[in-house]
């Protein structure tokens, strides 16, 4: 599944280059829906109305694509479990039905449920932190079609071993996502971006809008061995996931330029990549001017990861491959 | 420089004003990015998306003026949207570096849905 940033013209362009170049992996995208209904996990840049998702819908179909919806706001401030809020999520959901739309991605137990009423899927976003397969379970009678697991377990085996088993919806993965491993501030920066991207906004201007972000960037500079504990997953180490049963890999990075997108999409349906890794992450963008991590140094790192315990102290591997791996940029 | 900037910035308001109504310029300045991108940017308030498309042609040509005059040549002209919104709050005009060409404004379409290209100078 690939970001799309919503603006009609993108759209036509990743799918032209898509189809110029055969990227079959290519299968769905998804775009924000509308701040006037609820936030989400992002910024919103673009609050497409119902007209123009229907269109973009149609057009997204004719060329094989499918078209999700991520309303993965994780606070509404409540607003869902008013009379007005209930019936404002089910009036969108029925729109967005009548729309064509194939999924909806969700992070909101309650929305679950909801969604249950309409025969688009039900996609778990990675914001309901699906870490476990007692949690996965609860997702999926729930309602969930798709899980998107959390992050932080991308390099758990076990976990994820014990998730697909566990449960019979679709487990998907995010793969360039570059968020700090066990971040302290995940939940309380997507609680910030889900009020900052809704109607729902604080009362007063904040003084650090990009506290959180700044924050995770400064850790990084002074310790860039949390660069590589990151979560994300090599193009070319796709194929141990689905060698565990996981066939679903999401792209993130829908407040991206067009072109650095399309860039994403061809590394990762290409299951390779040459070059500075940072340079297909995702989040915090400004670390590929500051670092260059050579992505064929790290041929077969998976397979420590793929054994490791997270007991950082104790290990050391990361450390040692920073050291061999990053360097500095001038 | 600094004399540059300033009759920019007031220059932009003025011509603003005279197309468009009321528009406030508060800021005007010259940036340099890591990357290697140059431009001169003009902070915002009372311009809408359409105004901005109806007088794109004399909005970039004071853009590319004003910008030349600060020694930045203006490769790539935009205006960027509030997001989610019609209020148009920065123009911009940016000499890009080499990946900024590609992946900046390197796409048929504007790279971001909060990007309104006002005008490609690329060579």
């Amino acid at each position: 599944m690939v970001p799309h940033p919503g603006h009609f013209p993108a759209l036509k362009e990743i799918i032209e280059v898509k189809e110029a170049e055969g990227l079959k992996e290519v299968e769905e995208v998804f775009m924000g829906g509308s701040p006037e209904v609820m936030g989400s996990g992002r910024g919103v840049l673009h609050a497409p109305l119902i007209d123009e998702i229907r269109e973009q819908t149609e057009y997204a179909h004719q060329h094989g694509i499918k078209m999700n919806i991520a309303m993965n706001s994780t606070c509404t401030g409540g607003h869902h479990l008013t009379f007005e809020g209930f019936k404002m999520f089910k009036w969108y959901f029925s729109e967005l039905n009548k729309a064509g739309i194939d999924g909806v991605i969700v992070a909101e137990p309650y929305l679950v449920e909801l969604l249950r009423d309409f025969p688009m899927k039900t996609i778990v976003s990675v914001l309901s932190y699906v870490d476990a397969p007692q949690r996965a379970k609860f997702f999926e009678d729930l309602g969930a079609d798709v899980i998107t697991v959390d992050t932080n377990i991308n390099r758990h085996f076990e976990l994820l071993r014990g998730i697909v088993k566990a449960v019979n919806c679709d487990i998907r993965v995010i793969v360039n996502e570059g968020c700090l491993y066990r971040c302290p501030f995940r939940y309380f920066h997507y609680n910030l971006a889900s009020h900052l991207s809704s109607l729902n906004q604080p009362r007063s201007p904040l003084f650090a809008p990009d506290f959180y972000f700044d924050k995770c960037t400064n850790i990084r500079l002074r310790d860039p061995v949390q660069i590589i504990k990151s979560a994300w997953i090599r193009p070319e180490d796709i194929k141990v996931y689905e060698a565990i049963g996981i066939k679903s890999f999401k792209l993130s990075g829908r407040t991206k330029a067009v072109n650095w997108i399309i860039d994403c999409m061809r590394s990762y349906s290409h299951r390779s990549f040459k070059g500075n890794l940072l340079e297909i992450l995702d989040c915090p963008q400004m670390l590929r001017y500051m670092f260059y991590i050579e992505n064929e140094k790290l041929e077969g790192c998976i397979e420590q990861w793929k054994g490791c315990k997270k007991i950082c102290n104790e290990c050391g591997y990361c450390d040692a491959l920073t050291k061999e791996v990053l360097t500095y940029l001038k | 420089m600094k004399k540059e900037i300033s009759e920019g910035r007031r220059k932009l308001e003025e011509e603003l004003r005279a197309l468009v109504g009321n528009i406030f310029v508060p800021e005007a300045k010259v940036f340099g990015m890591v990357c290697g991108c140059v431009g001169f940017a003009a902070d915002l308030r009372g311009l809408q998306y359409d105004d901005a498309d109806v007088f794109r042609e004399k909005i970039s040509a004071i853009m590319e003026e004003i910008s030349k005059s600060v020694g930045v040549e203006p490769e790539f002209v935009y205006a960027r949207k509030l997001p989610g919104s019609e209020e148009v709050v920065t123009l911009t005009a940016r000499e890009l570096c080499e990946r900024c060409k590609r992946e900046f404004a390197g796409s048929k379409a504007a790279p971001r849905p909060d990007i309104v290209v006002l005008k490609k100078n690329l060579k």
